[in-house]
């Protein structure tokens, strides 16, 4: 299989529903070009750049954040389902307000002291990995008259090679905001799409304690495009 | 085979998740000559990208991928926000002369990936650490053609240590973004 055999899920560079690609997004095609030695390397963080504590969003502050509590959990893998082991993945989002805790966000909803909305995981020797969070509530923003972002959390992930760098956001199943929000659906392929909605599994959660979902993701495979493929 | 989880845009948040306290330094297990790698991200209206979030990749001065390291963040490895001015720096050291696997050799060049608002994608390119007349041998200058302008830093003309290199996301001198 070469990297021309794999069906391209990602979104368009020009995307013009989603306005801020207008000025954005690169007007030429790709260049193509071999691949650089050292592109099927990638960045090894040491154990200690994510300290477990870092997997916990909800004991960042004094007293537990509001919000639906949650365990985001799942594995991580290439599109051949091979784990990705021993990666970083980092996580932010808003709160179950729908504010983050960012100055340039100036959304008219609470920010929460006690959530910061950040964390930070490595995956273990599987390519599994496990959050504890808030579900992040719904915002608007002014791409278009009425526009809300359906509830998101965004992830970073480094995979083990330069080439499967991947940022994504994970929406949740059933929300009435995901058909009409332009970012989910600049991802031309539906199956693709789906792929970034998480599954509802309440035995990854605590029993009277917080909701469990789980979120799979695939990466591509570590090898660089090849030429002329 | 498995569908890939797709990309989406990075937003204007990221810095809430992603800031890496003294990201733009890059660490190495060897030592080599110590460079600043500056400049500005300009959208296609000519407007300064003040939330664009740069990594950098690069060889070692040996012109090796590096590896696990004893430092605190990850070998070869930077991530810096743009500023109010939409500039990045990064302080790490001149990458080695790569070889590939039929010999040929890569000028000093450093991976640049570029997450931002807007971008559904990140852009990926790589930036030439070298003067335009010692690139003929070089794979990524020879199949960049007439754009290859759009790669390499410029060194100043006081400071050797001080590379410049602008991003353009569109316009006459788009920088050469590459499929990888």
């Amino acid at each position: 299989m070469t990297a021309r055999d794999r069906m391209d899920v990602d979104p368009p560079y020009d995307y013009p529903l989603y306005k801020s690609t207008v000025f954005r997004a690169p007007k030429q095609p790709l260049l193509r070009v071999a691949p650089h030695p050292i592109e099927t390397a990638g960045p090894v963080f040491p154990k200690s750049f994510a300290k477990e504590s870092a997997a916990d969003l909800t004991t960042w502050g004094k007293s537990a954040p509001l919000g639906e509590k949650m365990i985001l959990a799942g594995r991580v893998t290439d599109e051949d389902g091979s784990p990705i082991r021993d990666s970083l993945i980092e996580l932010w989002q808003c709160n179950a307000s729908g504010r983050y805790a960012h100055p340039v966000d100036q959304h008219d909803a609470p920010l929460d002291p006690n959530f910061l909305g950040q964390g930070k995981v490595l995956t273990d020797g599987n390519g599994e990995y496990r959050f504890v969070t808030v579900k992040p509530g719904a915002y608007p923003w002014r791409n278009h008259p009425w526009a809300w972002r359906p509830a998101h959390i965004h992830l970073s992930l480094f995979g083990n090679a330069y080439a499967q760098r991947l940022i994504t956001q994970l929406f949740f199943p059933g929300d009435p905001l995901l058909p009409i929000d332009p970012i989910f659906n600049s991802v031309p392929d539906e199956a693709a799409r789906q792929r970034m909605v998480c599954t509802l599994d309440l035995e990854k959660g605590i029993e009277e304690v917080a909701l469990g979902y789980r979120f799979d993701i695939v990466l591509r495979g570590p090898q660089a495009t090849p030429m002329g493929a | 085979m498995t569908i890939r989880t797709p990309s989406q845009t990075i937003g204007p948040f990221f810095h809430v998740g992603l800031k890496w306290e003294g990201g733009e330094k890059v660490a190495f297990q060897s030592s080599g000559k110590s460079i600043v790698l500056t400049g500005r991200v300009y959208d296609g209206a000519g407007n300064a990208i003040t939330d664009a979030l740069i990594e950098s990749w690069q060889a070692d001065p040996e012109g090796k991928a590096p590896g696990a390291g004893s430092a605190a963040s990850a070998p070869g490895y930077s991530r810096a926000a743009t500023d109010g001015e939409g500039r990045y720096r990064i302080e790490t050291l001149m990458p080695g002369v790569c070889s590939g696997a039929n010999g040929e050799k890569y000028a000093p060049q450093i991976h640049v990936t570029i997450f931002a608002r807007g971008l559904l994608k990140a852009l990926r390119t790589r930036v030439l650490l070298a003067e335009a007349g010692s690139l003929g041998g070089d794979p990524l200058a020879k199949a960049a053609g007439p754009r290859v302008g759009t790669l390499i830093a410029k060194q100043d003309a006081k400071d050797a240590s001080l590379w410049e290199w602008d991003v353009r996301m569109q316009g006459t001198d788009e920088t050469a973004f590459l499929e990888i």
